[in-house]
């Protein structure tokens, strides 16, 4: 175990964690949702099936629809696979290719892969994966804000907006995790991660309700290795998410702080382990709440809104 | 651009306290039945003792644990029951909600959250702009008792209900001992016991306007108030 990992071969670890992990952390949601609901549920791999399923399967595109909405799911998938280059995945030292972009530019890329997903949908003239790429854009509106302090508060903390930046300030010490604007901010990201993962307060992330879908509903008329390529998306996204606010924010420890494959392997694990521990507190709030009217997502958003605001508030006087 | 620096551990979670007390005060202001209100009152004075302990702690002032446990006996126990058996007893049917109470918003929950923002900014700058920058006073939790307090204003005066103004006052109460606890956590206990005490004069005088109101206009709802012009 002396041997040190070169750098290039982390960095893709970083990528391939995330890509082939994801399908995984799915399914342990999945399962930990349907034992809170009394069902057995589906078996944790079932998500991997799904896709190899799917990858086998034909692909069909409307008549109407132009080469975009072939590529669209490509695009997708390739900016979520980006986005683990630019945050603390496995290593507290910044990776080479991690300040490509800060926050705002894992954001950018987010924000990209919902827009080309989005415009897909409008080229199929199909009118649910209309609705949903409609209400994802305007609800993504609203919630932008929120993002935007959560970076505000993050750049106050730490002079910077670089992820490594602000989980190296959080691991310094114990007054910067016990200070108002950290719990804050990593509370409003928390509350709009639920949102953009489906969760609450109004969507149904399972799919069998038109009304309730909003992401889910932007891929109605893609099928086979596309439609696989936009669950796996999905699912690349959710992982990410889970990555940012438990190595960034909650609890950037574990992390190998070397190259050595041991300290990278327990990475993986505990990595994977926060995931779960994120999921399993996400399943158990998305089972302990009734979703919400559609219209009155705005008293949500707000409230995460407020929570924003507050760790900016807090940071002007000093001391927060 | 330099990092803002971290207080120290006590420091911040007294800060934590605060701003957490300043979220229920918001969280008071969005909810609509006034038994979730009191229960979100319980919850705000159950942290202001557990702030006062840990200011105790911080500081060594035994005489602020003796405070907490009064504040909490007073605070989470007794105006809370007051309050409850005052509703209770307005109302014909056991359990069921006060008349009145609810709908009495003037404003949908977003907009008086971000009307209640717009107040605490207002606070949080007006501290800011006294410029006090001392030790013993820690300017942050001050500056978010000045907001809790505006915000409590902002929580009576868009509901048109007694038991919902009367709840907003006792926050209020609750604030100003927040900023009595920050800023003079030495003061003796018989002073910080006479205020706690002022409290309950404060309940009585609220029972009995919430009861007369009640008598009058058979609703807890002050809207028919505004007919009444001299």
């Amino acid at each position: 175990m002396s041997a040190a990992l070169p750098i290039p071969v982390i960095q893709l670890l970083q990528v391939l964690t995330v890509a082939v992990a994801a399908p995984g952390v799915t399914g342990v949601i999945a399962k930990v949702e349907a034992r809170l609901q009394g069902r057995r549920g589906p078996r944790i791999a079932q998500p991997y099936y799904d896709l190899a399923k799917l990858f086998r399967k034909e692909a069909l595109a409307p008549e109407q629809a132009s080469w975009f909405f072939l590529a669209a799911p490509l695009i997708a998938v390739t900016c979520y696979l980006t986005v683990p280059l630019l945050i603390p995945v496995l290593t507290s030292y910044p990776l080479p290719l991690g300040y490509m972009g800060d926050i705002l530019g894992g954001g950018f890329l987010l924000a990209l892969a919902s827009f080309v997903v989005a415009t897909a949908a409008l080229e199929t003239g199909s009118p649910y994966a209309q609705l949903g790429s409609s209400r994802a854009k305007t609800f993504s509106a609203i919630t932008e804000p929120v993002v935007l302090f959560v970076v505000f508060t993050v750049a106050l903390l730490t002079g910077t907006d670089l992820p490594y930046a602000l989980a190296a300030t959080v691991r310094s010490s114990a007054g910067q995790v016990i200070r108002p604007a950290h719990l804050l901010a990593a509370a409003a990201l928390f509350m709009v991660i639920l949102h953009e993962t489906g969760r609450i307060p109004v969507e149904t992330h399972t799919g069998t309700n038109e009304f309730g879908m909003i992401e889910e509903a932007r891929a109605f008329e893609h099928s086979g290795p596309y439609f696989a390529l936009l669950k796996w998306g999905g699912q690349l996204k959710q992982l990410i998410l889970f990555t940012i606010l438990a190595n960034v924010f909650l609890a950037p420890w574990g992390l190998a702080s070397t190259q050595r494959p041991g300290a990278v392997v327990l990475a993986i694990a505990a990595l994977l382990a926060k995931a779960v521990a994120v999921g399993c507190a996400v399943a158990v709030i998305d089972n302990s709440f009734a979703k919400l009217r559609l219209f009155k997502i705005t008293e949500y958003v707000s409230a995460a809104f407020l929570i924003a605001v507050l760790g900016v508030f807090t940071l002007y006087l000093g001391g927060g | 651009m330099d990092p803002v620096q971290a207080p120290g551990v006590y420091e911040g979670a007294a800060n934590v306290i605060a701003a957490v007390m300043l979220l229920i005060e918001f969280g008071m202001l969005r909810q609509a039945l006034a038994r979730d209100q009191i229960r979100l009152y319980m919850a705000q004075s159950a942290l202001l003792s557990v702030l006062a302990i840990v200011i105790a702690a911080d500081r060594n002032l035994p005489d602020l644990y003796a405070l907490a446990a009064l504040s909490a006996a007073l605070k989470v126990v007794a105006v809370p029951l007051v309050m409850r058996r005052l509703l209770g007893r307005t109302d014909p049917d056991e359990g069921e909600e006060a008349p009145g109470v609810a709908g009495s918003q003037t404003l949908s929950p977003a907009s008086a959250v971000l009307a209640g923002i717009v107040l605490a900014a207002y606070g949080f700058f007006c501290a800011g702009a006294l410029g006090i920058r001392s030790p013993a006073a820690p300017v942050l939790a001050l500056a978010l008792a000045t907001a809790m307090v505006l915000v409590a204003f902002g929580l009576m005066i868009v509901r048109r209900d007694v038991a919902s103004q009367a709840i907003g006052f006792l926050a209020l109460e609750n604030a100003i001992s927040l900023a009595a606890l920050v800023v003079a956590a030495g003061l003796p206990l018989i002073l910080e016991t006479a205020f706690l005490f002022d409290l309950l004069v404060a309940v009585v005088v609220f029972g009995m306007l919430i009861r007369s109101h009640h008598t009058k206009a058979e609703s807890l709802s002050t809207a028919d108030l505004t007919r009444l012009r001299g």
